[in-house]
């Protein structure tokens, strides 16, 4: 009876969801387009980055990118806290050894493929969330497939805390460039930063450090994320 | 041809959420959440905003469904 209680209320939410997207549909010529045509005629001069996704990701809203950042650090700090961490043991199973084989085979290119996304964020589809869960990704297969040796986890877990501070002040670090040239927090092109040939790697000013910053957060905290869930205590 | 896959792609995707919902399984819901996530990117891609895509296809259909396993199996969710 509980049960049939929650689906007819799931059903009469998505009713009601459906309506308010049909109605915002019908609605669509009302919207101003104003900032967003600004930002197709004027981002690659702006900002020196041609993907305007990562153009306003990373320069026009860089602290709303700053406060996602810290969302996941905070979500990453308190289930480390939750977890357990006295007897600890790690999920172990086993597979066939094609598995393993066709793993070893994938996980360098998972990797280049990760840091490509990072480091060419600002000329084609990608970033460094996008690059840092990639990289996340792999940890997460090696841990299922192959395990964690267990005396080496602290080591490995102090690595990626570090590297997760790294990029957490390192993307404070590299707003505060604007600041100190008398302009506003990560400023970057109306900073006077050289932003270089657009469509260049070297180019965008402050943009790629910013995606090399995000991605080495993200990737270390979702990686510890798992880390501290897979723990299992006995 | 391209509006008949992007109909086709969308009641899949409906379908897949409302497998999402109603699975009896939490692990048959993440395996549907998955699925989902799948069909929402080509979506995604025949709108033709692939950062979006890409970001879902890694986010949605990769650590996500490790996350929620793991847990799943943690809590003892698993019937």
């Amino acid at each position: 009876m509980k049960d049939l209680y929650s689906k007819v209320i799931i059903i009469i939410f998505a009713i009601l969801l459906a309506i308010t997207l049909i109605n915002i549909g019908q609605s669509a010529e009302m919207v101003d387009y104003k900032i967003s045509n600004y930002y197709i005629r004027q981002g690659v001069e702006d900002t020196g980055s041609i993907n305007l996704v990562t153009a306003i990701l990373f320069d026009y809203r860089a602290f709303d990118t700053l406060g996602e950042a810290t969302v996941i650090f905070i979500a990453a700090s308190i289930i480390s806290l939750l977890t357990k961490r006295s007897t600890s043991s790690i999920v172990y199973n086993n597979f066939s050894p094609l598995v393993y084989q066709n793993i070893s085979f994938i996980v360098p290119f998972l990797y280049i493929f990760g840091f490509y996304l990072i480091f060419y964020g600002h000329l084609s589809p990608g970033g460094g969330f996008t690059g840092g869960v990639v990289l996340a990704t792999i940890f997460v297969l090696l841990t299922i497939t192959f395990g964690v040796r267990r005396t080496r986890e602290r080591e490995v877990l102090k690595i990626k805390s570090l590297l997760e501070n790294i990029g957490m002040a390192g993307f404070i670090f590299i707003g505060l460039v604007g600041v100190l040239l008398g302009y506003n927090f990560l400023a970057n092109g109306q900073a006077g930063l050289y932003l270089g040939e657009p469509g260049k790697l070297i180019s965008a000013g402050t943009i790629p450090g910013l995606n090399l910053m995000t991605g080495i957060k993200v990737g270390a905290s979702l990686s510890i994320i798992f880390n501290c869930l897979v723990r299992e205590v006995k | 041809m391209m509006q008949i896959i992007l109909y086709i792609l969308l009641v899949f995707t409906l379908f897949s959420a409302a497998v999402v919902v109603f699975a009896d399984n939490l692990v048959n819901s993440v395996i549907g959440l998955s699925i989902f996530s799948s069909s929402l990117v080509v979506i995604f891609l025949i709108f033709q905003a692939p950062d979006v895509a890409l970001t879902e296809i890694v986010i949605g259909s990769g650590i996500t469904t490790g996350l929620f396993i793991v847990t799943i199996d943690k809590t003892g969710g698993r019937r």
